[in-house]
C-alpha cells in the first residue's frame, strides 16, 4: 500500500523530467516507476516533519561547501599537473571518521574524496580512513576541522 | 537576459573543456596509479559537470535533467576512484616517493 502511495510522486517526477505528457510516455513512465519500486522496495520511515526545515538548510549548506571544495580541488590539482616540476609530496594520512553509523562513514569518505587532493583508499574496523593526499605536508588540524564540520552537517541532514 | 545566459554557457564550456584537458594531461604526466586517480577522478568530473552546466544554461535541456545527471556524476565519480584506489592498494602497487605513510605504521604496530 505504501509503495502504491510512492508511485504517484515518482511518476510525477518522471513526467516533469521528460516533459512529455502523451499516453505512451505515461505508460513507459509507469513501467519504469514500477520497476524501481520492485527493485528498491522502500520501507516506511518515520518522517520528523519539524526537523525538515533545519535538515533542508543543512543540506543546502553542505552542497555549497561541497561545490566550493570541488572548485578549489580542481584548481589545485590542475596547478600541480601543469607545473613543469610536478610538485607532488604524496603520502597516506589517517583520518578518523567519528561517525557511529555505516551510512555516515560512507558519506564522509565520499566527501573527503571530493575535497582538495585527497582520496580514501582503505578503511579499518574503527572507521579510520586512510587517505592518499597529493600534498601530505598540509597540517592535520585543518583536515580534522573540515571533517568535523562536514560530520555535523551530515548528522543534521540524516537524523 | 538571453545574452547573459549565453555568456555563462560559453564560459562554462571553455572552463569545462580546459579542465577535461588537464585531466588527460595529468593522467599522462603523473607518476603512479594513486596520483593519476586524483587527476581523472576529480578534475575529470569537474570538467564534465561544467560541460553539463553549459548544456543546461545554453540549450533547452531542462534544469531537472541536468541536476539529476550532475548529482549522479558526483556520486559515481568518487565511488569509482575509491574502488580502483583500494584495489590498487590491496594488490600492493607501489607509490612514488611517499613522504608519509600512516597505513604502513598502523599495519606494523598491529603485527
Amino acid at each position: 500500500m505504501y509503495n502504491l502511495l510512492l508511485l504517484v510522486p515518482l511518476l510525477l517526477v518522471y513526467l516533469e523530467l521528460s516533459s512529455n505528457f502523451e499516453l505512451s510516455n505515461l505508460i513507459v513512465g509507469l513501467l519504469i516507476v514500477t520497476g524501481i519500486l520492485l527493485l528498491v522496495r522502500p520501507r516506511r520511515r518515520l518522517m520528523a516533519w519539524r526537523r525538515l526545515p533545519s535538515a533542508f538548510i543543512a543540506l543546502m549548506k553542505y552542497v555549497v561547501i561541497l561545490a566550493y571544495d570541488l572548485i578549489i580541488s580542481g584548481i589545485q590539482v590542475a596547478r600541480i599537473v601543469l607545473d613543469p616540476a610536478l610538485p607532488i609530496k604524496q603520502g597516506i594520512v589517517a583520518i578518523p571518521s567519528e561517525s557511529e553509523s555505516e551510512l555516515g562513514t560512507a558519506l564522509s569518505a565520499h566527501a573527503i574524496t571530493l575535497t582538495p587532493g585527497e582520496l580514501v583508499i582503505e578503511m579499518d574496523e574503527q572507521g579510520v580512513m586512510y587517505t592518499n593526499c597529493l600534498d601530505a605536508t598540509k597540517s592535520e588540524k585543518y583536515v580534522a576541522e573540515a571533517q568535523k564540520m562536514r560530520m555535523d552537517l551530515l548528522e543534521k541532514i540524516f537524523s | 537576459m538571453e545574452t547573459i545566459f549565453q555568456l555563462i554557457a560559453i564560459l562554462a564550456l571553455v572552463v569545462g573543456t580546459l579542465f577535461s584537458v588537464v585531466g588527460v594531461v595529468g593522467f599522462i604526466r603523473l607518476p603512479d596509479v594513486y596520483t593519476r586517480l586524483h587527476a581523472t577522478g576529480k578534475v575529470g568530473v569537474f570538467g564534465v559537470v561544467l560541460l553539463l552546466v553549459a548544456a543546461v544554461v545554453g540549450q533547452p535541456l531542462g534544469w531537472g535533467r541536468g541536476l539529476v545527471l550532475i548529482s549522479f556524476l558526483m556520486i559515481t565519480g568518487p565511488a569509482t576512484a575509491h574502488a580502483i584506489g583500494s584495489a590498487a592498494h590491496r594488490i600492493g602497487l607501489p607509490r612514488q616517493g611517499a613522504d608519509r605513510d600512516d597505513l604502513l605504521c598502523a599495519s606494523k604496530s598491529k603485527s
